[in-house]
């Protein structure tokens, strides 16, 4: 089968972005315009080619060749990727990024609380939303719903530690959001509790400084 | 909402003060006060108390919950019981504050009741966080939370709805792929998975 390759994936990546009904990708935070949603879109999935195509060699980092072969493994965007697999035929099969893969799912379904989701997958559950599709056993599906739950007591943890540095690292982005807010709302409860009639009160630096947080506790 | 709006909100609970002047009626959007006689007991908003009090105009009744004993009896049960017991006073966290922070002369044991009304407040936000982490834990999709007053509600509002509703997107999200999906991605993963095998 021969394609023009070339100026189908220069289309796909301006119809991708121009016309929204091709992004087949919905609801609330993946927004048409939602910086975190492009973020995950250009995360790299490794996908499978399944058919010859002439000229995109270059797509292969590590292949010398000109045409790319069918059945080479190539890591892609996923923007890209989801275009081309939903092209009939589909050009390429889209396999699991290593996180959602057997090994790391038992690890997660193990204690998720140990797994830095920092380091292995900044957007987890946005990218996991995405490639879910792709599990032939649909596990990925209920292991996010699974890690999301049991990693809510790291939230809770996050929100109301003031060593905010230690207890935010091993969380993902959209994470990290979350114990923000969360904590957001527990100082701003603290600073209402120390008003007093004289709105004074402490300068933020003051307050992360070590010494000031028992005085800070015993306010009423 | 920030704890300033709740304050807002609660001060609308009526309380007792005995003032010190003599005056009329007064009329105010949110109903008729007064009228005022020096030295008898009056029911008015508690923004207008603490107002009169800044301004040594009149001597706050504390509530009366606002006693050493029953807020004593009040923080053993809150231990005792595995739910949230019914706080006297929606805005007990309000209140107290209020009162004792611009009169707490008037209050007998300012000092004590301001200590166990902290702790009844520890004792029922961290009873609060264990109850939604084992919500989350148990993977229940409702949880049943009664007695809870605004200011407890409001502190945990980023934290189990936000919680709750990326679930519910997780789970659209995937189950999506399922045969529910509309018709043109359906072909897809059709033809995807004749294509794989």
């Amino acid at each position: 089968m021969v394609i023009n390759c070339q100026s189908l994936i220069q289309n796909l990546k301006i119809n991708n972005r121009i016309f929204p009904k091709q992004k087949q990708m919905s609801t609330e935070n993946s927004g048409y315009l939602s910086i975190t949603d492009i973020l995950v879109t250009t995360e790299k999935v490794p996908c499978k080619f399944l058919h010859d195509l002439p000229k995109m060699g270059f797509l292969d980092p590590s292949a010398a060749d000109v045409d790319l072969k069918a059945g080479c493994s190539v890591e892609i965007p996923l923007w890209l990727a989801e275009s081309l697999y939903s092209r009939r035929p589909p050009l390429v099969s889209v396999e699991l990024p290593k996180i959602y893969k057997e090994s790391y799912r038992e690890i997660l379904n193990a204690d998720a609380c140990a797994v830095d989701l920092h380091k292995l997958g900044q957007h987890f559950y946005e990218l996991g939303c995405y490639v879910a599709k792709h599990d032939i056993k649909s596990e990925v599906a209920a292991t996010l719903n699974n890690t999301y739950r049991q990693r809510f007591r790291m939230l809770l943890a996050a929100s109301m530690s003031s060593d905010s540095i230690n207890t935010m690292q091993p969380l993902s982005a959209s994470e990290r959001i979350q114990a923000a807010d969360a904590s957001n709302t527990e100082r701003s409860f603290l600073t209402w509790l120390q008003r007093g009639d004289t709105p004074l009160t402490t300068a933020n630096m003051v307050a992360n400084h070590r010494k000031r947080k028992r005085a800070e506790m015993e306010m009423l | 909402m920030e704890p300033y709006e709740i304050e807002f909100i609660g001060e609308n609970r009526i309380i007792s003060i005995t003032p010190n002047f003599t005056h009329d009626k007064i009329y105010l959007i949110c109903g008729e006060f007064g009228p005022f006689r020096a030295g008898l007991p009056v029911n008015v908003p508690l923004w207008l108390a603490i107002m009169l009090k800044q301004k040594q105009k009149c001597h706050v009744i504390p509530p009366d919950w606002m006693d050493v004993e029953v807020l004593e009896n009040i923080k053993e049960e809150e231990k005792r019981s595995r739910f949230f017991t019914k706080m006297p006073n929606e805005h007990y966290m309000v209140e107290a504050k209020l009162i004792l922070g611009s009169a707490a002369e008037d209050v007998p044991n300012a000092p004590e009741i301001k200590t166990i009304i902290k702790d009844i407040w520890d004792i029922r936000m961290s009873k609060l966080r264990t109850s939604m982490d084992a919500l989350m834990k148990t993977g229940g999709g409702y949880g049943r939370l009664d007695h809870l007053t605004m200011m407890e509600i409001n502190s945990v509002k980023p934290l189990l709805p936000a919680a709750m509703d990326n679930l519910l997107r997780m789970q659209m999200k995937t189950k999506k792929t399922a045969p529910s999906l509309n018709l043109n991605s359906s072909t897809f993963s059709q033809s995807g998975s004749s294509q794989n095998t």
